[in-house]
């Protein structure tokens, strides 16, 4: 019986390096770490496709009625991030309000464009193309602009239609990268109820107080989150692999406590 | 849905490469722009701008806003939506206003009412859409221009409703196809006058397509408009090509109030500067 649990406890150690070994081959490292580094790469990667001096992407602050700016790339700088417009002022609070993206130039005579603001930024804006990003689900995320196209007086057209394109999958990975990271506060959350109602909650308690600081632990539990997706949208065999892999887990765990032994 | 159906309602329509000749044969041969809209202003006929509002006493428009309504979003109201008159109405953007001066340089004598559904409230914004809609058609408004859609599903059946109401009640919707690959509603729906912008200046110069989503194609690329706060600025968007044919279809029905939705279109389609008359 001990022989055949040993042997079983190898099987799967090695079968679990196995996995991670595969999920890494196949790209997840690639995958950014955290939304702010995500926002960031869209950015840097929408100037560059578009040419342009700048970029950045305002999110929703549902609390505040807001536009805020989460990630600025160029000319227009960090010193952007943080601020936040109300819903319906400027460009990018109409396209917020429409959900139709919109290209102005020669926007120094537009007053729309908060002129004070901007002088603060030193940075004004010739050009502007600005796009709703929108979930899978029709929600509007919040607006990616890309500013001062290089070599042209203005965005056009086809910029227009590529960037609706670009910022479909932006939205979508934006999208995702909150719900990861709203799985692992809910999960999080779920799990300190779990704790509370057990008799010696202390250890586990503090650990989770620690993840939700956004700790190693969090970050862990980020990592979990995210590889159940990568798994998930690998196919039907991986999926059917996984669970089982997961249900022996799970199950040895369970037995393994009942005799009074730590699962490694 | 076939990926066909759901490619972007775009301006390659109506670029030189892709751009059909059509001709004019039968009856439609005898259609041209002088029987069409020669020494038309529009006279009497009355546009709603169903949009951000529309800045009254902008340079650019005259005397031309002849009034207006605030439609709000309300989740205590019936039916969610408050609707409030606004005489002297505003512009939150300039989205409108843009639409409005388009309209007025085509239609100088046009009667333009600004109809505002934009609101800080992101849920209410297609019910605001929905109900400033009807709002113009039961104001019996001759041209509705919607630079503005929605591409939520579950209104559908809504805008379906709307577009064969202004149908019938002699209302043409000249709305301007999404920038943004994927459906649109009410610009894909057939009693509608649908709008993309192609390349060309010339405010007179626009085009018909037969292949859907989008019929029409009219000045929206680089376009120099007024904006709110007496501004001006150079604007690009398909919403900024529906204008054009408003403000032609308004000069259309100006001088031939007898024409229904349907006939307007076909009159339209005549004289688009892709039609070939025979003999011509």
């Amino acid at each position: 019986m001990n022989i055949n649990q040993d042997n079983f406890e190898e099987n799967l150690s090695a079968q679990l390096q196995r996995l991670l070994e595969s999920i890494q081959a196949t790209g997840r490292a690639a995958l950014p770490k955290s939304n702010d580094a995500l926002l960031s790469s869209i950015v840097e990667t929408a100037a560059q496709i578009f040419g342009a001096a700048a970029a950045s992407i305002l999110l929703v602050n549902e609390e505040e009625e807001a536009l805020e700016f989460k990630v600025s790339y160029g000319q227009a700088d960090h010193d952007l991030v943080g601020t936040k417009f109300p819903y319906d002022k400027g460009i990018a609070g109409y396209v917020f309000m429409t959900g139709q993206p919109i290209a102005t130039s020669n926007v120094r005579q537009d007053k729309r464009f908060d002129q004070d603001f901007a002088k603060s930024t030193g940075y004004v804006p010739n050009s502007i193309l600005a796009t709703p990003l929108i979930s899978a689900g029709d929600r509007i995320l919040g607006v990616m602009e890309v500013l001062d196209k290089i070599d042209a007086a203005s965005f056009d057209m086809q910029d227009m239609e590529l960037m609706g394109m670009f910022a479909q999958q932006a939205a979508l990975a934006i999208d995702q990268s909150q719900q990861i990271e709203n799985i692992a506060e809910i999960l999080i959350a779920g799990l300190k109820r779990l704790v509370e109602e057990q008799d010696n909650p202390a250890e586990l308690a503090s650990a989770l107080d620690q993840a939700g600081n956004g700790n190693d632990s969090l970050s862990e539990m980020l990592e979990l989150a995210d590889l159940f997706n990568t798994i998930s949208a690998m196919g039907k065999s991986e999926r059917k692999a996984v669970m089982q892999i997961l249900r022996t887990f799970a199950e040895y765990g369970r037995s393994a406590a009942r005799r009074g032994r730590n699962v490694r | 849905m076939s990926d066909e159906e759901i490619r972007p309602a775009w301006s390659h329509h109506f670029s030189k490469e892709l751009l059909q000749e059509l001709i004019a044969e039968g009856p439609l041969a005898g259609i041209d722009r002088d029987w069409a809209w020669k020494d038309s202003a529009g006279k009497g006929v009355r546009v709603a701008i169903v949009d951000s509002g529309v800045e009254h006493d902008h340079p650019a428009l005259g005397d031309c806003v002849r009034g207006g309504v605030i439609v709000e979003y309300d989740a205590r109201a019936e039916d969610n939506y408050r609707i409030k008159p606004d005489d002297k109405p505003g512009d939150m953007s300039g989205h409108g206003t843009a639409c409005a001066g388009i309209i007025h340089s085509i239609a100088p004598e046009a009667e333009i009412y600004s109809v505002r559904v934009l609101g800080r409230n992101m849920g209410g914004r297609a019910i605001q859409f929905a109900a400033g809609l009807d709002w113009a058609i039961e104001n019996n408004m001759d041209v509705v221009n919607l630079s503005l859609s929605t591409s939520l599903e579950e209104y559908f059946g809504v805008f379906h409703d709307l577009a064969d109401q202004a149908y019938f009640k002699n209302s043409i919707l000249v709305s301007a196809v999404n920038n943004i690959s994927g459906p649109s509603y009410p610009s894909l729906y057939s009693s509608v006058v649908s709008v993309a912008a192609h390349e060309e200046k010339d405010t007179f110069t626009y085009y018909y397509n037969t292949k859907p989503p989008v019929e029409f194609g009219a000045p929206g690329i680089d376009v120099e408009v007024a904006w709110n706060r007496r501004q001006y600025i150079t604007a690009t968007g398909n919403s900024f090509a529906a204008p054009h044919i408003a403000g032609i279809t308004a000069l259309i029905r100006s001088k031939h109030p007898q024409l229904t939705p349907f006939q307007v279109k076909t009159v339209l389609m005549a004289c688009a500067s892709n039609m070939r008359r025979q003999g011509k």
